[in-house]
């Protein structure tokens, strides 16, 4: 017998009570200014939030809150600071010192300032390879709490996705709080 | 309705004074209370200690000394608890029936549930803290467990509200352990202790003078670090400060 | 009468000073739950709700499971199902063998903790890289976890410095946790690029839609699977939850019981292999199936391994991880080991007052308090039961049986008050460590009541 097999039949002859399945149900948490709670939240992580004004440049604004950034990837057309295109190089060891990468991600969620993105580059590697990371999603798409984000991502198909809320952070050593552990040392989101 | 007053063991043998403050305290409200005779133990310290079956017997005889009164009522949080969740499943083992579980009562519990007195006679013109006792809280629902999102309630601090002249204070951990346990107390010392000193120093900070709770076994656990290590601050049971002056 | 536990936890606390740090820095942290939970007016709601899924989930795990393996199989994975410790580690090894790897680069996983496997691996000769700062510390330090989420949490910033001094060459006398996680950082990077085969654990298993999830706020996870072509997910059958939607409740609870923050820096999904890599899923039985059968301790299959217990606890608090002697600590530990081989770990039931707190913070409602007053009952069946304790007990039992005896007891106890001290306080008595015994009524209650003088 295979060891499937045999976990199924053990799991199966030492089930007692069979559980009904609940139904999930509550009055979760929303806000009258998601905006402005992402914000907030974000921040309480560790990164930034910044809604583009009108008649504002997007790679104006990135320079402005990056500008010591030398090596910047994006494969986005609209970023035309960007100094390479990171699906370009054949190996991700390659993004390897790259000081801002900008990504695209699909929407925001108000209580905890996380982005929900699916991998839409040739490299994971670059969400967390950069020291900075810019993430750009639509200033509509806020959900207000994980429940309303789950029922954004059922359905939809990826090979990887991830939530993100703020900078790669650590406070293994006497719980002193460290941003940038191995992933990004800072983080934006711009809603535009 | 017929009150059984219950003493438990350590309360006769070392704070007799919280039964008497207990008995005054329900007569002074007018009402029908009265001691079945020769009450020992109601087991948890056996039960504590793995030796649940031990208990049975104790059981029984509580259910016997017990069972011509409507309310049973003793000034022991963690000892009514014990009735109330072991019991049952105790005396089911040996195919009887618990009633003491639906009838038994911590005093402060049937105070402030039952009798809901509107005034108290008692001054006591001191700083108090009160002593969460866990199973006062969490088995007891005598106050708002401080790990749960529910609305702060303190059923001791009402009672203690009609006590003239008296500031009610409470500690930064509002309802940690403070490392009694039972058999615990003795199985490991040193953690016991740690706690307790932890937890006095934790109601001294508070500025006040006594601790006062529910539970006269986490009182005699404090107590007994406060002698051994001369700190500025007394115990008192609950029953006393209300029953001050009468 | 001394159990492990206790020789073991009054030499923490002989320690004052670092028990002060430990019990004061884990009060911190479960405060900070408590902001969390207080700030969301659905708390005990969700709570409810992740504890039903769970008691779904759990019994439901032949059909979940099967539904899982089918999806991650579409996906491209390769599903493995190991029945023990020994079979998920050969499964690894087999793994690393067929890629002629040598480096296995692995994000915190307690339940390779729990195999063995990196000790076993170690032995077959191939480099176990630990990405998880704590881990890594613990790893250069070759100590094992002391908390489940906060694996150093008992190691002072002085020694992570001296240590690395030796192992990085950082600079010497410096301890500022910025700059030697930043060494770190620096020292991993290297190794994130060049390990041949990546490792995590995960946290969920969604039936639905095949895939894992792994919650880290260091990102190395992420960073570990980057690199190389084959990524092994290995975790306990009982990760398993039956859709996304499930997802919505378990990660609002999961990072605000454990560390205190709405949500994990990092919540990644992984669904299907890279282009041209592989995708190894390994389903570990070790046990689980065995706490199926007894439904007295079946909620422990609920653990979602935030650590809360161990925050709340005021004994784990005071007596650290290494008091304990199962691999995992706290509330859930004495549990978890007492369900795994109750003679070998039964030291640790005594370390716990049975104040409820841990079943009151448990986001999954474990009844995990009640469960060690049950075990504890089960100490005697298994011939656990200290001999001084039944003692004791029986005694008690003698006394409290025999009304007569007990009053003349109580008339005698007060004779206990003047004795001299060297009598009382002595190394028999386990009370008198650190207390004054409580002074004995001159007159019981039964007596007073006996003579009138209850009014």
């Amino acid at each position: 017998m295979s060891s499937k097999e045999s976990i199924l039949s053990r799991i199966r002859s030492h089930t007692g009570t069979r559980y009904e399945q609940p139904e999930i149900t509550l009055d979760a948490i929303h806000y009258e200014d998601k905006t402005g709670q992402f914000s907030e939240s974000l921040k309480a992580a560790g990164g930034a939030a910044v809604v583009l004004q009108a008649g504002e440049d997007i790679n104006e604004l990135i320079r402005k809150h990056f500008p010591d950034a030398k090596r910047i990837a994006s494969n986005l057309s609209e970023i035309t600071c960007a100094t390479f295109d990171p699906d370009s190089v054949a190996d991700p060891r390659e993004l390897n010192n790259t000081d801002l990468a900008i990504v695209e991600g699909c929407f925001g969620v108000a209580e905890n300032g996380a982005v929900w993105i699916t991998q839409q580059v040739k490299h994971k590697a670059l969400y967390f390879i950069s020291t900075g990371l810019v993430i750009l999603i639509n200033k509509e798409d806020l959900v207000n709490n994980m429940h309303e984000a789950y029922q954004r991502v059922e359905g939809t198909d990826y090979k990887y996705g991830f939530f993100v809320s703020g900078p790669s952070k650590t406070a293994d050593i006497e719980q002193a709080l460290v941003f940038g552990a191995h992933g990004p040392m800072n983080v934006l989101v711009i809603l535009r | 309705m017929k009150i059984g007053l219950f003493i438990p063991c350590y309360i006769n043998a070392v704070y007799p004074e919280v039964g008497v403050a207990s008995y005054k305290l329900l007569k002074h409200l007018g009402l029908d209370v009265d001691y079945p005779l020769d009450q020992t133990c109601c087991g948890q310290p056996m039960a504590n200690a793995g030796f649940e079956n031990e208990s049975l017997k104790l059981a029984l005889r509580m259910e016997d000394l017990f069972k011509q009164y409507d309310y049973v009522v003793g000034p022991s949080a963690s000892c009514v608890a014990f009735v109330k969740e072991n019991h049952p499943g105790i005396l089911e083992k040996s195919g009887h029936v618990c009633l003491n579980s639906s009838k038994i009562y911590d005093i402060c519990e049937f105070l402030h549930d039952v009798v809901k007195p509107e005034e108290l006679p008692s001054v006591f013109p001191h700083k108090v803290s009160i002593h969460n006792s866990c199973h006062g809280v969490r088995e007891l629902h005598l106050s708002s467990p401080s790990e749960m999102n529910i609305p702060y309630f303190s059923k001791l601090r009402d009672l203690l509200q009609l006590v003239k002249g008296i500031e009610i204070l409470e500690p930064k951990r509002i309802d940690e352990c403070c490392g009694f346990g039972g058999m615990f107390a003795v199985e490991e010392p040193e953690v016991s202790v740690c706690m307790g000193h932890d937890k006095v120093k934790d109601h001294m900070s508070t500025g006040a003078e006594y601790i006062t709770g529910a539970d006269s076994s986490c009182l005699m656990h404090m107590q007994g670090v406060i002698e051994r290590e001369h700190l500025p601050i007394k115990t008192i049971h609950i029953t006393q400060i209300l029953a001050a002056g009468l | 009468m001394s159990t492990k536990h206790s020789i073991a936890a009054a030499r923490f606390i002989a320690n004052r000073k670092q028990e002060a740090w430990h019990d004061e820095t884990l009060w911190m942290v479960r405060a900070k739950r408590d902001k969390m939970s207080h700030s969301l007016p659905e708390w005990e709601r969700l709570r409810e709700l992740a504890c039903d899924i769970k008691m779904y989930s759990n019994s439901h795990l032949d059909t979940l499971l099967e539904e899982f393996e089918k999806n991650a199989i579409a996906n491209g994975a390769i599903v493995h199902w190991a029945k023990d410790a020994k079979e998920h580690n050969e499964i690894v090894e087999k793994i690393l063998q067929q890629h002629n790897a040598h480096t296995l680069i692995k994000s915190k996983s307690m339940l390779t903790e729990e195999c063995g496997m990196n000790e076993y691996l170690f032995s077959k000769g191939y480099d176990i890289v630990e990405s998880d700062l704590g881990e890594r510390i613990l790893q250069w330090m070759h100590l094992h976890p002391s908390h489940i989420v906060m694996p150093a949490i008992h190691i002072k910033r002085q020694e992570v410095g001296e240590m690395m001094e030796r192992v990085l060459g950082t600079e010497k006398g410096n301890s500022d946790p910025t700059y030697l996680t930043h060494a770190v950082r620096k020292n991993m990077r290297e190794k994130f690029l060049t390990a041949d085969v990546a490792m995590t654990g995960a946290n969920f298993a969604v039936a639905s839609t095949g895939e894992i999830v792994v919650c880290t706020n260091e990102g190395n996870a992420d960073m570990g699977t980057s690199f190389p072509k084959v990524h092994i997910a290995t975790f306990g059958m009982e990760k398993i939850v039956p859709n996304q939607e499930a997802l919505g409740v378990f990660t609002r609870l999961l990072a605000r019981s454990g560390t205190g923050q709405p949500i994990t820096t990092y919540t990644s999904h992984y669904r299907k292999p890279e282009d041209g890599g592989e995708f190894h899923l390994i389903i570990v039985d070790n046990g689980r199936s065995d706490i199926l059968a007894k439904p007295d301790h079946i909620r422990t299959l609920n653990c979602i391994r935030c650590g809360e217990c161990m925050n709340t606890c005021p004994v784990y608090r005071r007596t650290g991880g290494y008091s304990y002697t199962y691999f995992i600590p706290g509330p859930i530990g004495i549990n978890l080991g007492m369900l795994k081989n109750p003679e070998e770990y039964s030291d640790n039931v005594s370390a716990c007052s049975l104040c409820l707190s841990c079943s009151n913070v448990c986001p999954v409602k474990i009844d995990l308090g009640e469960q060690i007053y049950r075990w504890r009952q089960d100490l005697d069946k298994i011939g656990k039961a200290s001999s001084e304790k039944k003692v004791m007990s029986g005694g008690m039992k003698f006394l409290m049986e025999r009304p007569a005896l007990f009053n003349t007891a109580l008339k005698f106890a007060p004779l206990v008050n003047k004795l001299p001290r060297f009598m009382i306080y002595n190394g028999l008595n386990a009370w008198g460590k650190g207390r004054e015994l409580p002074t004995f009524a001159k007159e019981s209650f039964n007596d007073m009541w006996k003579k009138n003088k209850i009014q």
